[in-house]
């Protein structure tokens, strides 16, 4: 057990051996896997992102769909305003148009009663002036006497 | 000088086998998913560098590459006796070479010119990376308090005279460190030599006449188990003291890199 050339000759061999592995399997081999780790740590990023912009995307149409129902709730809030409104208003003015209506009604009821009335008058007068005639079988002078007959017949209406 | 053409032509063909692999699979390597032989070797060098990287404070790109190389190297070394210590002598000895001893492991000039590559790498980043710090550990430790500390003049004078002293420590310390790292190595492979040779000797008979006893054939058989046996374990401690001089290997060079303490 000695040690001989047989030291420097392993020397060398060792050396060489660790110069071409680097060379030849240590460096191609670990160029790949770093390679591959980065590929894969750039995959998960990249799906990291993906997922954060998935995440992101959802929260802004969830913002997107609050504020559309909050801006369809007030639309339809408004609708239900004006309809009421729209509603006191037709109302008003069917209550509008009603007592005009009855108005209207009450007063052509009042001139038809009034024509009625005249009518009467005129027709009770000739009637009455007629029966004058026959009893006290003269000519009544419709001009005279009319004015008188006239009075007698408010009188009794009244 | 003469030199051990057993030990120069096994390590060679290793070396050969190891090399001649690496170009095979240098033009097979594929960026994918990786399988076979590559995967296989992703995996041992994924083992290689998460134990550089767990212990090396900064990074070198020859430490990995020279970690590898020695587990590699040594474990394929100390596996050549898988196969009985006594069969490739014997086939050597018929094709008329002598004393042929196929574990070069087995012979202390590997295992000490690894060792002195790597003490040879220490001493080279110690003076390189923290040169004024290694010298002066290497003249006042471990008594440097005795002239840094001291204010007392005579005490100076003291720490001045143990100089030597604390250069033939330092030497010493130093040079255990690949004595210790070849001498294990050595020692293991060795001590497993031997007691291959030495269950070869009691249990397996020695020739036909004996075979043909029943007491020859026990032998035999019993021989051969726990020769088996004893391969097995044998293959453990290889691949175990491989791993041991590479972490040794790499420990050593990373205290070198370590940042000078003050």
């Amino acid at each position: 057990m000695n040690i001989d050339l047989t030291f420097v000759g392993q020397i060398i061999v060792f050396v060489a051996m660790v110069l071409l592995l680097k060379r030849l399997l240590y460096a191609p081999i670990n160029d790949a896997m770093e390679a591959r780790t980065k590929k894969i740590e750039d995959g998960l990023a990249a799906a990291s992102a993906g997922e954060e912009a998935r995440l992101k995307a959802e929260a802004e149409a969830e913002k997107r769909i609050a504020e559309a129902k909050h801006q369809a709730q007030e639309i339809v809030a408004a609708a239900e305003r004006r309809a009421a409104e729209l509603q006191e208003e037709s109302t008003l003015r069917a209550r509008k148009d009603a007592a005009a209506i009855v108005d209207a009604g009450k007063a052509e009821l009042e001139a038809e009663k009034n024509r009625a009335r005249q009518e009467l008058r005129a027709e009770v007068a000739a009637i009455s002036m007629a029966a004058a005639e026959k009893i006290l079988g003269v000519e009544l002078d419709a001009s005279r006497h009319s004015a008188l007959i006239d009075e007698a017949i408010s009188k009794e209406l009244a | 000088m003469q030199i051990h053409l057993d030990t120069m032509l096994v390590t060679l063909t290793v070396a050969a086998l190891i090399i001649g692999f690496s170009l095979w699979l240098r033009g097979k390597i594929i960026a994918g998913a990786p399988r076979g032989a590559q995967n296989a070797v992703e995996a041992l060098i994924g083992f290689v560098n998460d134990t550089v990287r767990d212990n090396f404070p900064v990074h070198n790109p020859i430490i990995a590459p020279l970690a590898l190389t020695i587990f590699v190297f040594v474990f394929l070394c100390n596996c050549i006796d898988i196969l009985p210590a006594y069969l490739l002598g014997h086939t050597a000895h018929l094709l008329g070479i002598e004393h042929f001893r196929p574990v070069p492991t087995n012979d202390l000039n590997l295992p000490v010119a690894m060792a002195v590559v790597v003490f040879a790498m220490v001493l080279y980043y110690e003076f390189k990376l923290k040169p004024g710090h290694f010298v002066k550990e290497l003249l006042l430790q471990p008594f440097a308090s005795l002239l840094l500390d001291s204010k007392n003049p005579v005490v100076k004078l003291l720490g001045v005279l143990l100089i030597p002293l604390n250069l033939t420590l330092k030497i010493i310390e130093e040079l255990a460190k690949p004595l210790s790292l070849s001498f294990r190595l050595f020692g293991n492979m060795f001590a497993g030599e031997v007691i291959f040779l030495l269950i070869a000797m009691l249990l397996l008979v020695g020739s036909l006449d004996e075979l043909a006893s029943f007491g020859g054939l026990l032998s035999e058989v019993i021989g051969f188990f726990v020769g088996l046996g004893w391969s097995l374990f044998h293959m453990f401690i290889g691949l175990l003291q491989a791993f041991i001089f590479m972490i040794l290997s790499v420990v050593y060079l990373s205290i070198a890199h370590q940042p000078a303490e003050h």
